[in-house]
């Protein structure tokens, strides 16, 4: 005869199956991962002006600290400066739209007193304003040097600018993390929900009455629940190298997923033991869940920052103890649970 | 009824209500009672021990700053050079030997005799860009805890934004507001305790003359700081680093603030909903004189109000008013509508995990909106956060804008109660079938005559609507190129299976025995004209509400305004006779069977599509 927890965990996939619920799982991931690449893509599109090639911005620039200014402004990529001789003038070619932005700068007790007039309500106005900061900046870094003899301490000298890809620490630490551990929390959220169910349809007696024990009956869930994580995470690891992402390290990922996986399922199978019906189950997992990874985010090295350290090689030739870790942990959590199920009180419901 | 007078019509009506409403209120009672039974001792405790747990974990984090990018650049420097604090203290580097020869292996920049090398790759650009932001920062720092504050910030910004086009040209321009800022900022500059360093909460300049009356007054606030730059609005002023640009900061925050009640609320609703299906256990109270709604509302009831308190006291602690409640509240109700009709639905615990799932997140990134289109005011009112941001910064919120924001949460709640509530029989609820099925079953329940097909379209729009805002959201990464045809097709795509879901499920149901083709062309005909009259509705209400809403008018396409009387007559009637058509396309496929109905989408779907690209560059 087959293995009975290998028949119940089959079953357990079986159903997710024919109730096409994994398609709606795997829609869900590919939907919270669209829309966050979404917002960071266009939200970092907009607010870094390096990546919006070819818009140059007039910027009219008035008052008597006109010509440094001027200096600084013409030193940056992309932008032009038009000299006012006064703030009514540079106004009206505001108004006229032949300038984008207006500088009014002015020289008062030592200071510089800059007035920026930027665009209301426009797509431009958050790339005006941006690159405002960064020119401003500029011209703050130069007046400083001049006033450098009354400060204690000189600043340090900025590294030199790059045309860095924008999006690729969103990737590898959001992103990629997000894709890795969605369909853990699902996972263990399933696992509640097939326990929960068993107890409150009542079925749990009938399966009690074959001739297989519970812990059998808990390694079948805990084993289909923990097989999916891995699985999905593979995909979009795919996924994402097709898209020209490569993940180093995918079976590190993939191991570490897993390790995850069965601690979070074993977590979600013991509350499932433990509360009296579907409702407490779900609520303590997921503010357990919720607690346990926002915890880990604190300390150096989270589940998080391993996947992404992992993913894009910054780790060191240790690496493999750390997975070990993950491994140790995740695989101790289900064997203690193995050890208390039979002491757990689930027949008198 | 003609022998009755209508004040016993009255009288009856009134104790009919009366009634109701008690067997609802003692159904409420009575779930009440039974939900916090549930809650023993044990689970109580463990619950706000995890809530507590959770609580200080959120708290350190929010202190603490958990940093998910942890030392994932690496960085050579040597320990006596001053950039190797620069690395130790940001979290995102960490220190490594100045090895030039571990350069792409185990570093991706070293620092060496102050010269910076960098490997080829793309993570060490995005490391050298870290790197710069770093030093950035550490120079600010550094200069805040100079003695002489004039040398250190030798520079002080201050931002402001002004409309320009004249559209208002009775404005007076900027000219006279201008005056007052200045004279704002230089009563200030005097005394040297104007530490810029502090200049991330924007201090209200006097200009306000230049903003006109959309966002004078202080930014109600407290904690969010950047809110003021919300909606292009809020002048700040400090050092260069301190400006900012405007950051749908407080509406990702206030999302956050909402929603996640939201969340942990329809779980226990849910589950509530799904444990009256199993073993019918349901029955009971399906065989008392109570109706269907009445049950639903009475256990909807206790869940509502739980929301909306939770959402009042929320409102409460960030300042704002009853506007703010009144706009979160028609987001709780839909949040418990499609987690009705999801429980309804749902053949297990498990898939009524992932349809709540589902929700939320469908749900939460409508609510984002206001993040995406943060700079065109009048589309992110299409999300109810942005009433809220509005009521925060003591702006005036208009009936109009509050209708044109909330009204598809309360169209949309009510159609899903109702579609819920027509499968709230015994042969649905304890039947296991496939989610489509009961869907269709569910349409099924709110067709009586063909006239209800045209009924069910128009009240389709809401979601289509919501729909369609999703495609341009998520479809905005892609280039032009592909992003317009492919919106295009979405867009006919949403709206086809909207007109004819519904045809599909009568023909199937109710007018089983009338399958001809004369009939399927009458039922697409009136879906389309359903359709038709409830787009130009809502056309109508945008038009009248929001004359500013330009973009909005372009997103959907609407045509009018033709040179003369005949050509307006011909755009207003061709977007009728489109629907019309590809409807009763769509319904004679849906006469034959489901693949037939799945064939015939397919050339209903290209017509329509065919239409918006003629329509849109026609325009463009």
């Amino acid at each position: 005869m087959r293995d009975p927890r290998l028949v119940i965990a089959r079953r357990e996939l079986r159903t997710l199956r024919s109730e096409k619920t994994i398609v709606l799982a795997l829609l869900i991931q590919l939907f919270i991962a669209a829309f966050s690449s979404f917002l960071v893509v266009g939200l970092v599109s907009l607010s870094d002006p390096g990546s919006a090639d070819g818009f140059e911005t007039t910027i009219g620039v008035t008052g008597d600290a006109r010509d440094d200014l001027l200096r600084v402004v013409d030193e940056q990529p992309s932008m032009t400066g038009v000299a006012y001789d006064s703030e009514s003038a540079a106004r009206t070619a505001f108004e006229t739209g032949s300038v984008d932005a207006v500088l009014l700068a002015d020289r008062r007790a030592g200071r510089v007193f800059v007035t920026a007039t930027a665009p209301d309500n426009n797509v431009q106005t958050t790339v005006i304003v941006v690159q405002l900061r960064d020119t401003l900046s500029a011209f703050e870094r130069s007046e400083r040097a001049d006033r450098s003899a009354s400060l204690s301490s000189t600043p340090l000298d900025l590294p030199p600018r790059t045309r860095s890809p924008p999006y690729y620490g969103f990737t590898y630490t959001v992103l990629l993390p997000l894709l890795c551990f969605l369909p853990v929390f699902i996972s263990g959220s399933m696992t509640v929900d097939s326990l929960t169910e068993e107890f409150d349809r009542g079925t749990l007696e009938l399966l009690r009455a074959a001739p297989i024990s519970i812990v059998d009956i808990v390694d079948g869930k805990v084993w289909a629940a923990g097989v999916l994580a891995p699985a999905q995470t593979a995909l979009w690891i795919g996924l994402l190298g097709a898209n020209g992402t490569t993940v180093r390290h995918p079976v590190a990922i993939l191991v570490v997923v897993a390790a995850l996986a069965l601690l979070v399922v074993t977590l979600g199978a013991t509350i499932a033991l433990l509360a009296p019906d579907r409702r407490a189950a779900q609520f303590l997992y997921s503010v357990g869940v919720l607690a346990a990874f926002g915890g880990a985010t604190l300390l150096p090295s989270s589940p998080v920052t391993t996947v992404a350290r992992l993913a894009v090689d910054s780790v060191g030739p240790a690496y493999p103890f750390v997975v070990a870790g993950y491994l140790v942990v995740g695989c101790g959590s289900y064997l203690l649970l193995r050890q208390a199920v039979p002491r757990a009180d689930v027949s008198g419901r | 009824m003609s022998d009755r007078s209508p004040a016993t019509w009255l009288r009856s009506a009134v104790r009919r209500a009366g009634e109701a409403a008690r067997s609802v209120g003692r159904i409420a009672r009575w779930e009440t009672r039974r939900s916090v039974g549930v809650l023993d001792r044990r689970t109580a405790i463990l619950g706000v021990l995890a809530l507590l747990v959770a609580g200080a974990v959120g708290g350190a984090a929010l202190v603490g700053g958990g940093a998910l990018d942890r030392d994932i650049y690496r960085v050579g420097v040597a320990p006596d050079s001053p950039y190797h604090d620069v690395v130790v203290e940001d979290p995102a580097l960490t220190a490594r030997a100045p090895d030039p020869n571990q350069l792409g292996r185990g570093t991706e920049v070293v620092i060496r005799d102050g010269r910076f090398y960098v490997a080829d790759s793309a993570k060490a650009r995005a490391a050298l860009s870290t790197l710069r932001d770093a030093v950035g920062r550490q120079n600010l720092d550094r200069m805040g805890a100079e003695e002489n504050t004039s040398a250190a910030f030798p520079v002080v910004v201050t931002l402001r934004y002004t409309d320009r086009g004249g559209e208002t040209p009775t404005d007076g321009g900027g000219s006279n507001g201008d005056g007052d800022a200045v004279g704002g900022t230089s009563a200030d500059g005097d005394d040297t305790d104007t530490a810029p360093s502090d200049g991330t909460t924007a201090e209200p300049s006097g200009g306000l003359d230049t903003d006109g009356a959309t966002r004078d007054g202080p930014v109600g606030v407290p904690s969010l700081g950047a809110a003021g730059g919300l909606l292009g609005g809020g002048d700040s002023s400090g050092s260069p680093a301190d400006i900012s640009p405007p950051f749908p900061f407080a509406s990702l925050v206030l999302a956050f603030l909402f929603f996640v009640p939201m969340n942990f609320v329809i779980q226990p609703y849910g589950s509530t909903i799904l444990n009256e299906r199993i073993n019918h256990r349901g029955e009971l109270l399906l065989v008392t004189p109570v109706s269907p709604s009445a049950i639903v509302a009475g256990k909807t009831l206790p869940y509502l109000g739980l929301l909306v308190s939770v959402t009042a006291l929320i409102t409460l602690a960030i300042g704002g008013g009853v506007t703010s409640v009144a706009a979160v509240a028609p987001v709780a109700t839909l949040f418990l509508a499609a987690t009705f009709v999801g429980a309804m639905f749902a053949r297990s615990f498990k898939e009524l995990t992932f349809v709540t799932v589902f929700v939320s997140v469908f749900l939460t990134s409508y609510a984002f909106v206001p993040a995406i289109f943060t700079n065109v005011t009048p589309i992110a009112l299409i999300s109810p956060l942005t009433l809220v941001v509005r009521d925060l910064q003591g702006v005036g919120v208009t009936a109009a804008e509050y209708c044109f924001s909330t009204g598809p949460f309360y169209v949309g709640s009510t159609v899903l109660f109702a579609l819920g509530i027509g499968v709230y029989r015994e042969e649905d609820m304890f039947t296991q079938r496939p989610v489509p099925l009961k869907f269709l079953d569910a349409l099924n329940s709110r067709i009586t005559r063909p006239r209800s097909v045209a009924l069910l379209s128009a009240f389709s729009i809401p979601f289509v609507f919501i729909a369609e805002l999703l495609a341009i959201a998520v479809l905005f990464v892609l280039p032009g190129t592909v992003s317009v045809p492919l919106l295009l097709v979405v867009v006919a795509t949403v709206e086809e299976v909207a007109k004819s879901v519904h045809v599909y499920a009568a023909v199937r149901g109710p007018f089983t025995d009338r399958r001809t083709d004369e009939f399927a062309l009458r039922l697409g005909a009136l879906s389309g004209l359903g359709f038709f009259l409830g787009e130009k509705f809502t056309a109508v209400v945008q038009f009248v509400g929001l004359p500013d809403l330009e973009l909005g008018r372009a997103a959907f396409v609407s045509v009018g305004d033709g040179p003369t009387l005949a050509i307006g007559v011909l755009l207003l009637l061709a977007p009728l006779v489109l629907h019309a058509t590809t409807a009763s396309v769509a319904a004679l496929g849906a006469r034959r069977g489901r693949y037939a109905y799945l064939a015939a989408l397919v050339p209903a779907i290209g017509i329509h599509a065919a239409y918006n690209l003629v329509v849109v560059t026609a325009i463009a």
